[in-house]
This record gives C-alpha cells, sequence and structure tokens, in this order.
C-alpha cells in the first residue's frame, strides 16, 4: 500500500497551487517552443535550466517535465501547419497531417494530433508509476548489441515509409548515415569526412540538417507558388471532431503508444525513432496503408501517440537507474544535480515524495496537454492569417536562429542552408528527404553501438544474432523488411509479367 | 525530370510510340541522378580521411570501416535504381517518379522567384555573422516581403522593425542566447541597440 | 558553399582582431554588460555543471549576468575554436578541460595551449577504477591479477581510445595488466554497462558515478594519484601495487582567450576564487568528489601544459 500513499503525497503536492502552475507554465512554453519551426523541445529545455535555479528540485522537474511532454507534441502543429517539423520527432506528422491542413481540416489533425499524444503521453506516465522498477531491471538487459539491432529496426523503418522505390529511399538513408559520420568519430577520436575544414570537425546535427531541408525548401514553395495556408472558414465552426472519429481509430492509438513506451525505455533510442516505426508499422496493419500520405487520421494519430509515448518511458531510467537514454533527459538529470539531488536508486529510499510527484506530474501534464494544445494551435492559426510573405520570414529567421541555437554555433547555420539549398532541389526532384534525416539521426547511433559491441565482444561478429535479444530484434527487423517490400515485389513481378505481355502482343 | 516522368505516363497507352521513343535522349535525364550518385559513392570512400588512413585499434574495424561500409551498400542502391530506370526504359515505362505534391495540385511554380529567395537566405545566413543578427534580420525581413508582393512601405517597416525586436527580446533577452553582433563597428552598433532595448 | 562559408567567416573574424584588439578597451568599469560563459559540452555534463555553478556565482560577483551557451562538438573543440577566436576583452569566457587537451593529442581542433589565458583550475579529480557490486574481483589486487592470468579478458568500460582513460590502460597493460578497452562515447551507457554487467570494470571519475558509488552499486578498488584520495581513504593508489600511473588528473578550468588584458584577468580570477571559496561551491564539489584549492596564474597554465606534453608523449609510444 506504500505506493499509494506516496501516490496521495505526490497528488497533493502537485496540485498544489505553486507547483500546478508551474506545470502549466512548463508546458505551454514546451508547446510554444515545439510549435516555433527550428526550436526544438530540447533546445527550450537547456534555455529553461537557469530558471530552474531558482526553484525547488521538485518545481524544477516539474517544468522542465511540463516543457518535454509539452515540446514533444507542440513540434507537430508546425509540421500539421506549415510541413515544417518543429522536432525531429514530429516528421511523421507532416506526410499525413499536412494533407488534412490542406484539404480545410487544421482543427480536426491538430486535435487527433493531440489526443493521440496525450493518450500516448499518459500510458506511459502510468507505466513509469506503476512499472517504473521491472522496467528498469528491463533496460538494464539491454546492452550494445540490442540497441545496435534496435537501431536497425529504426532504419530498416525507411523502407516501410517509402512510397514506391525502397532503393531510393535507401540510398537516401546511407547517405544520411554518411552525413552522420562527418566530424570526429565517437570512438577512436579521429576526424573523418572534414575536407581541411576544422569547424566540420564538430560533425554535422541532425536538427540542423532537418531544419534546412524541410523549412528552407517550404518558405521557398510559399514563395514561389503564393500558396494560402490560411484555414478555410467551413471547418472553423462548432467542435472541431467528435469522440467518434477518436474512437475509429483507437487500433492506430494503442499500437503506437504501446510502441512508445517500449522504445522510450532503452536509452539512446527515443521519440524519433519511435514514431518513424510506429508509422511504418501502422502504413502495413492499417487497411488503408495504401492512402497514408493523403491525409488519413490513422497515419497521424499512431506516431504522434508513439513520440509522446517515449517521454514518460524515457524518465523511467533516469529517475530509477541515475542514466539519462536522451538529450533531454540528460538536462532533467543536471536540473537535479544543479540542485544537489543525484537521481538513481537512492533517491526512491532518500525523497519519495519527490518522485511520486514527479509521477503525479507527468500524468498531470498529459491531461492538461490537450487543452495547452488546442489553445496554442488556435494562436498559431491566428498567427497563419498574416500574409504567407510575412509568414515565410519569419519562419527562415526561426530556423536560422534555431539551427544556431543548438550549439551556438554559426558553422551550423551554414551547414542548415546547405542542407537548405539541397532540400530544395530534392522536393523539386522528387528525391525523398525523410530517410535522409533518419540516416542522420540514428547513423552515428548504430555506428558506436556495433563498435562498442564488437570492442566488447573481442571483434566477434556473431554477437548481434547470438545474443537472444538481439537476435530477435534483427529478425523482427528482417520480417518487417520482407512484409514492406512484399507490394512492390508483387508489384515488380506484376510489372515484369505485363510486360512479357507486351513483348508477346507486339510480336504478334 | 518530372517532366519526362508525365510524358511516359501519357505515352503508355500508345505501344507503338512509345517504341519509336525509345532513344537515348529521353534516357538522359532518369539515369543522371543514379550515375553521378553511383560514381560519387565509389570515389567518396578516398575522401573519409585527410592524410594517412588511422590504423584499427582494439578489436574494433577501425575508423573508416563504417562509413565506407555504408558507402558501399549506397553504390549497390544507385546500381539498383540505375538498373531500374534502364529497365523501365526498355519496357517503355519510366519508374514512377515521386512528382512533387504542387504539380499534382496544378499550381505554378515561379522557379525565378524561387531562385532569388534561395539567395537571400543564403545571404542572410553569410551576412549574419559580419553584419549582426539585428540588422540582418530588419533587411531580410524587409527584403523577403518585398519579394514575396508586399510593397507598402508603411507595412514593411514596422513588420520588420518591431518583429525584428521581439525577436531580440524573445532570444537574446529571456532566452540569453548569444546570437552574433558582427564584427568592428557593427559590434558596437548591436551592443548599443541591445542597451537601448535594454537586454544587455 | 559551406567551405567558402568557412573561409568568409575565418577571414571576417581575422578582419575583426585588429580592431579588437587596438585600443584598450574601458577596463576600469569592467564588467559593464553580460558576460558569455561557453561551456564546450553538451548540457547534462560534468563540464556542464561547473561551468552553470560557476556563472551562476559568478553573477553575485560581478554583478553582470552571465548566460552559459553550450557550444558542443569535437570534443570540446568547436566551443575552444569559438573561446580563441573571440575578442580578448573579458567578456567571453569558457570551460577548458583535461578530456579536450588530451585530444589535441590526438591530432584535434585547430588551437593548442598558448592559445589561452587560463584563469583558474578550479576542479580537479583522479580517475578511478570501479567493478560493480557483483563482480568477483572486488580488490585491485584481484582484479590485477586476473587480468595478468588473462590477458584482454577483462572489459574496462571508458570514454573512447586515445583518451586518459586510454592511456591509464595503455600504462597498465605495459605493466603485465592486459585489460580490453570498450569505448563508450555516451556517458549513460558507460555507466550502464558495469551495472548491466556488460562490462568486468569502467574507469571514471568518482564525481561522475557518485549515485552508484553511494547506493553501492559500484565499488572503487584503485586510484591512479599521488596519495589516497580524502573521500576514499580505503582505496589504495596505483603507486601503493607497484604502478607509476598518477599526474593524470581530470582537471577542469576556467579559461580566457590569450591576449585578454591582465587587469581583466586578475579582476575575474578573483571573482573565481571568491566563488570557489563560497559554501555553495563547496556543497557541490564535494558532491562531485572534485574539491581542489583552485589553482591560478602561471601554476595553471603549467598545469594545462604539462597534462598536454604527459599525453602527448604517451601516446607517441
Amino acid at each position: 500500500m506504500g505506493t499509494f500513499e506516496l501516490l496521495a503525497g505526490g497528488l497533493q503536492n502537485a496540485f498544489a497551487l505553486g507547483a500546478f502552475l508551474t506545470i502549466v507554465i512548463g508546458l505551454m512554453v514546451g508547446v510554444i517552443a515545439g510549435a516555433l519551426p527550428g526550436i526544438s523541445f530540447v533546445n527550450a529545455m537547456a534555455i529553461a535550466l537557469p530558471f530552474t535555479y531558482v526553484m525547488t528540485p521538485t518545481q524544477a522537474m516539474l517544468f522542465l517535465g511540463g516543457i518535454y511532454v509539452g515540446g514533444v507534441f507542440g513540434g507537430s502543429i508546425s509540421s500539421i501547419m506549415i510541413n515544417v517539423p518543429g522536432t525531429p520527432a514530429s516528421l511523421p506528422a507532416c506526410w499525413d497531417g499536412y494533407p488534412m491542413t490542406r484539404r480545410g481540416e487544421v482543427r480536426r489533425a491538430i486535435s487527433i494530433a493531440v489526443t493521440a499524444s496525450a493518450t500516448g503521453g499518459l500510458a506511459s506516465a502510468l507505466l513509469l508509476t506503476f512499472g517504473a522498477a521491472p522496467f528498469a531491471s528491463f533496460a538494464l538487459r539491454f546492452s550494445q548489441p540490442e540497441f545496435f539491432a534496435a537501431t536497425v529496426l529504426g532504419l530498416i523503418s525507411v523502407i516501410a515509409i517509402a512510397k514506391d522505390r525502397p532503393a531510393v529511399s535507401l540510398l537516401s538513408m546511407l547517405l544520411g548515415i554518411v552525413v552522420g559520420t562527418v566530424g570526429v568519430d565517437s570512438t577512436y577520436g579521429v576526424p573523418r569526412f572534414t575536407f581541411g575544414v576544422p569547424a566540420l570537425q564538430s560533425g554535422i546535427d541532425f536538427t540542423v540538417v532537418m531544419i534546412g531541408l524541410f523549412a528552407v525548401s517550404e518558405v521557398i514553395d510559399l514563395l514561389a507558388t503564393n500558396r494560402d495556408l490560411r484555414p478555410k472558414k467551413t471547418a472553423g465552426q462548432g467542435l472541431p471532431i467528435r469522440f467518434r472519429d477518436i474512437w475509429d481509430i483507437r487500433g492506430a492509438i494503442a499500437r503506437g503508444a504501446g510502441l512508445g513506451c517500449i522504445i522510450g525505455v532503452v536509452p539512446g533510442a527515443g521519440a524519433t525513432p519511435a514514431a518513424v516505426i510506429a508509422y511504418g508499422i501502422e502504413r502495413q496493419a492499417s487497411p488503408r496503408g495504401r492512402e497514408f500520405g493523403t491525409g488519413v487520421e490513422s497515419g497521424l494519430a499512431a506516431p504522434e501517440a508513439a513520440k509522446n509515448a517515449t517521454t514518460g518511458a524515457a524518465m523511467i531510467p533516469l529517475l530509477t537507474l541515475g542514466i539519462p537514454g536522451s538529450a533531454a533527459t540528460a538536462i532533467m538529470l543536471a536540473a537535479m544535480m544543479l540542485h544537489g539531488v543525484n537521481p538513481g536508486p537512492m533517491l526512491f529510499l532518500t525523497d519519495p515524495t519527490m518522485i511520486y510527484t514527479i509521477f503525479v506530474a507527468m500524468i498531470v501534464a498529459n491531461l492538461l496537454m490537450i487543452g495547452a494544445g488546442i489553445g496554442v494551435a488556435q494562436f498559431f492559426s491566428t498567427l497563419m492569417r498574416t500574409p504567407p510573405a510575412v509568414l515565410a520570414a519569419f519562419i527562415v529567421v526561426l530556423s536560422v536562429v534555431g539551427a544556431y541555437g543548438v550549439r551556438n554555433n554559426i558553422f551550423d547555420v551554414y551547414v542548415c542552408l546547405a542542407f537548405g539549398v539541397l532540400g530544395w532541389v530534392m522536393k523539386r526532384t522528387g528525391f525523398p528527404s525523410a530517410p535522409l534525416v533518419l540516416g542522420v539521426i540514428l547513423g552515428p547511433l548504430a555506428e558506436r553501438y556495433f563498435m562498442t559491441s564488437l570492442a566488447s565482444s573481442g571483434g566477434d561478429w556473431t554477437v548481434f544474432f547470438t545474443r537472444p535479444i538481439s537476435g530477435t530484434i534483427l529478425l523482427l527487423a528482417f520480417l518487417f523488411a520482407v512484409w514492406s517490400l512484399y507490394p512492390s515485389i508483387k508489384g515488380a513481378l506484376a510489372n515484369f509479367r505485363a510486360s512479357r505481355e507486351a513483348e508477346h502482343g507486339s510480336r504478334n | 525530370m518530372k517532366i519526362t516522368a508525365l510524358s511516359g505516363e501519357h505515352m503508355q497507352d500508345d505501344p507503338a510510340f512509345q517504341r519509336q521513343r525509345r532513344n537515348w535522349r529521353e534516357m538522359v535525364p532518369h539515369l543522371l541522378a543514379p550515375a553521378t550518385f553511383l560514381v560519387a559513392m565509389l570515389l567518396l570512400p578516398q575522401a573519409i580521411f585527410e592524410g594517412s588512413v588511422p590504423q584499427a585499434r582494439g578489436n574494433g574495424p577501425g575508423p573508416g570501416a563504417w562509413p565506407g561500409t555504408m558507402l558501399h551498400l549506397a553504390a549497390i542502391c544507385s546500381a539498383i535504381w540505375l538498373i531500374q530506370e534502364i529497365a523501365a526504359w526498355w519496357r517503355n515505362r519510366p519508374a514512377p517518379v515521386e512528382v512533387p505534391e504542387l504539380e499534382a495540385a496544378g499550381e505554378e511554380y515561379g522557379y525565378l522567384k524561387a531562385v532569388l529567395g534561395l539567395g537571400l537566405i543564403i545571404a542572410y545566413g553569410w551576412l549574419l555573422p559580419i553584419i549582426g543578427f539585428t540588422l540582418v534580420t530588419v533587411l531580410f525581413i524587409a527584403t523577403w516581403c518585398v519579394l514575396g508582393g508586399i510593397r507598402n512601405p508603411f507595412a514593411v517597416v514596422p513588420v520588420a522593425v518591431l518583429g525584428t525586436i521581439v525577436l531580440l527580446w524573445m532570444f537574446m533577452g529571456a532566452a540569453v542566447m548569444p546570437l552574433p553582433r558582427g564584427i568592428g563597428v557593427f559590434d558596437q552598433f548591436s551592443i548599443a541597440t541591445l542597451q537601448m532595448l535594454g537586454i544587455y | 558553399m559551406t567551405r567558402t562559408a568557412a573561409f568568409l567567416a575565418a577571414a571576417g573574424l581575422f578582419v575583426a582582431q585588429p580592431v579588437l584588439n587596438g585600443p584598450a578597451l574601458a577596463q576600469t568599469d569592467y564588467p559593464s554588460r553580460p558576460i558569455e560563459m561557453i561551456v564546450t559540452f553538451g548540457p547534462g555534463g560534468g563540464a556542464d555543471l561547473m561551468g552553470r555553478q560557476l556563472a551562476r556565482l559568478l553573477t553575485n560577483e560581478l554583478g553582470v549576468s552571465i548566460p552559459v551557451s553550450n557550444v558542443a562538438g569535437a570534443s570540446g573543440n568547436a566551443g575552444l575554436t569559438r573561446l580563441a577566436t573571440s575578442a580578448p576583452d573579458g567578456y567571453t569566457i569558457g570551460t577548458l578541460i583535461a578530456l579536450t587537451v588530451s585530444s589535441w593529442a590526438g591530432g584535434l581542433g585547430d588551437v593548442s595551449p598558448e592559445d589561452f589565458h587560463v584563469v583558474a583550475v578550479v576542479q580537479s579529480s583522479p580517475g578511478f577504477i570501479f567493478v560493480p557490486a557483483a563482480s568477483p574481483h572486488q580488490t585491485a589486487e584481484a582484479l590485477f591479477d586476473h587480468a595478468r592470468e588473462n590477458p584482454g579478458a577483462l572489459r574496462v568500460a571508458t570514454s573512447g581510445y586515445g583518451t586518459m582513460d586510454d592511456v591509464t590502460l595503455q600504462l597498465l597493460a605495459q605493466a603485465g595488466i592486459e585489460m580490453t578497452n570498450v569505448p563508450f562515447e555516451a556517458p549513460s551507457e558507460r555507466y550502464a554497462a558495469p551495472l548491466g554487467g556488460h562490462s568486468d570494470a569502467i574507469y571514471e571519475e568518482p564525481g561522475d558515478v557518485a549515485q552508484f558509488i553511494e547506493a553501492g552499486q559500484l565499488v572503487p578498488v584503485v586510484v591512479f594519484a599521488a596519495e589516497r584520495h580524502p573521500d576514499f581513504p580505503d582505496v589504495p593508489t596505483a603507486a601503493e601495487l607497484g604502478l607509476d600511473i598518477a599526474e593524470l588528473d581530470i582537471f577542469r578550468s576556467i579559461a580566457v582567450p590569450a591576449g585578454t588584458p591582465d587587469e581583466i584577468v586578475a579582476r575575474l580570477e578573483e571573482a573565481v576564487v571568491t566563488a570557489v571559496a563560497s559554501d555553495e561551491w563547496q556543497a557541490f564539489c564535494q558532491q562531485t568528489y572534485t574539491c581542489i584549492e583552485p589553482v591560478t596564474g602561471e601554476a595553471a597554465q603549467e598545469m594545462v601544459t604539462g597534462f598536454h606534453d604527459l599525453i602527448a608523449r604517451q601516446l607517441q609510444n
């Protein structure tokens, strides 16, 4: 019963006025920062860190937790409204969210996204509250080969999200992996692909690549077409969505949330692979899979649920083991350390109230997010009424500030703009850019896990297949690839047969 | 590339016409991209390191192994792409090119404006560290608005100036980000502006 | 495009140098505007914690705000390049830590110790080898004996090849104690490896794994220092075990670009020394096992140069 007493205490603490306001402010900051193209929630959390100095440790965690939860969702607002992902994890929200906006269903899309996100986040907050201990030991069972296998699964999912040509998508992803190897190698400390430019030693950050590829090409399109993004009047009236609509996509939300919870626990992975894998799986699982990319509700809901389901799950290794699995949780760790609090197993003994207050706060934050999300979306749709030229100018400035702000480095701005030009060319020629971003994100992780696995196993390559968990994940990845490729193999066979018949026909 | 893709689909119904058109000229734009990628992927392994190739240490395969393998895989993908394009040409059915959605929606695309816009964005990034965030942002927003068709100076100037002040407050004030102030006299200008706005 | 841009940026900075160096800037009223603190690693690490803690305390001392900007990349070299090329007027200060200095020996970065004026070394900690609580080798003797009998069988989690960790393991190997270096770039994964039983030991400074030491999950077995660590009086030094491995302490310092006027450096130094003496800082450094008397002036500069030479010599062997 100890748990419930502690939960009750946490409930009291979280609903104390000061704490409650902290959560709400954190959420709003997170949603707004996430929704600004270029500014990611990791950026926002780093910027917010100094403000936590004056707070109590618990308040600091509530504030950062609010930004985290809000920011992971907020990125989807700009994905859906202007086709520029606010954070990398919101990439899949562009694919089915933006087409809905173009149909004039922006409020519907936002409502689906925020409901799915909140449901996913709530599921993982509950997992955090009741399943932290067993999941923490599950996370420790994972070692480098397992991480590698999980990353391969993430990379394989590009085949599933590829529209028509798996080879071209794979090529794009491999190019992304190569881009990710630029700079100092993480294992040997040797610079690679620096071409005599010392600044390239810092490597190329995936957020910078993403901002460049998506934001720049989008504003250029805005300029070149004078497209009108203003929400259509008809969609603005009454309730934007009925409960029935959400109920119809409950399967997609549940699948996404489950997947996000599992991927979130694994240190190193994060919201982005979770969202992309969820989209890939949903595309295969949904009866409307072929329509994905044209504004299908479940294609929007599944990755939304998955990415927010990583938020609570990612805090499990942080709070129970003291091991931050991602950039966001590393900032939370810093906030606690700066207050003299060491998270980890000792914290459960020394200050369980704080832990349970955080648990309750995560649950509360996800519930409040529905309101915050819709409110901010309303505000942003007002902004969308500004002329496209003004909107585009500010998107560029925000993107440049965002690229600069990733590491406060002007070179990142140059990299961002170079990828901006590249992204525009890719968009005009139909070369897929999403796999490239995924490659830049996951490639360095995959390499690191691969190298460390080999160093640990004494150079034995079979370790990836002989370890049960890693072998299973790799098998799943293989099956997933075959499953995803099946339609295009079938298509190729049909093509071949058709051309054979055509040959026959022309001969006769 | 997109033009050939569209024309390819139009011609599908008429085999006789297609046979006649199976020529090199149609093939070139389709093959250009995969062939370029193939050559680049085969050449890039030489560029991984500057100077000597570092020796592998410990049990690992060395720092060149991972990017090298990825480039080889990329070369294979490029080759498959190339073969697919050739096969499609041979069958008179170019592989479906993912036509940009804009074309699909039938919107007109102003390439001149697009290129001007790209140039403006690059100029923005280039001038940013030289003349500082404040000045370059005012200039950029104003120029972009003009390019985007807003010509009224009573709209352009306030949007640019007030917008920049809001951004300065948000990022250099509230978020204390060290955005570039420019060099030399521009640095002094930026500092003076920031002091005037009460940020410094 | 990027290369041209980098060249232009470099050219721009080059042009800027004389302008900013030229007239002695008004030093009497230093500091009169915010001072930028460049932390050369991302948020959440040891360097970041030091930079933020110090920035907070220096704000009280100097009376201006000191925003922290994380400029991560290339083992801290991205931030140092930025520091070295910013105006030497005391309005840009940065963190300079042992890991970055050791990376210069491996050929990284485009700066050298002479590009900086080290204001003060404020934190330092020797490296330890820790074993997990469940390890069959709970003492250094047991661990090293096992390594002697089974060369390379024991896996030690480190931060990578070419670092202090690597140099220490190389020195051990030269003494016949051969253990396998398993590099983990991400600190969190490095700590998780021994906890999950995926490596047999970990080389680390105690502050970074404080919570695991307190929880009894990691046990220190040997310290690579001349003397025993006051917080771990039962842990033998390498010298006691007949191994001459010391002076590879993991230090963290505050530096300004070379050429910063002496009065400004003196003002900063004074503020740093006061800040480090504060109760708040003492609580912080105790928590991270990194308390030292701040090293300032010539001694600080020599500490950095000496460390650089030592690592460079060792990596050449």
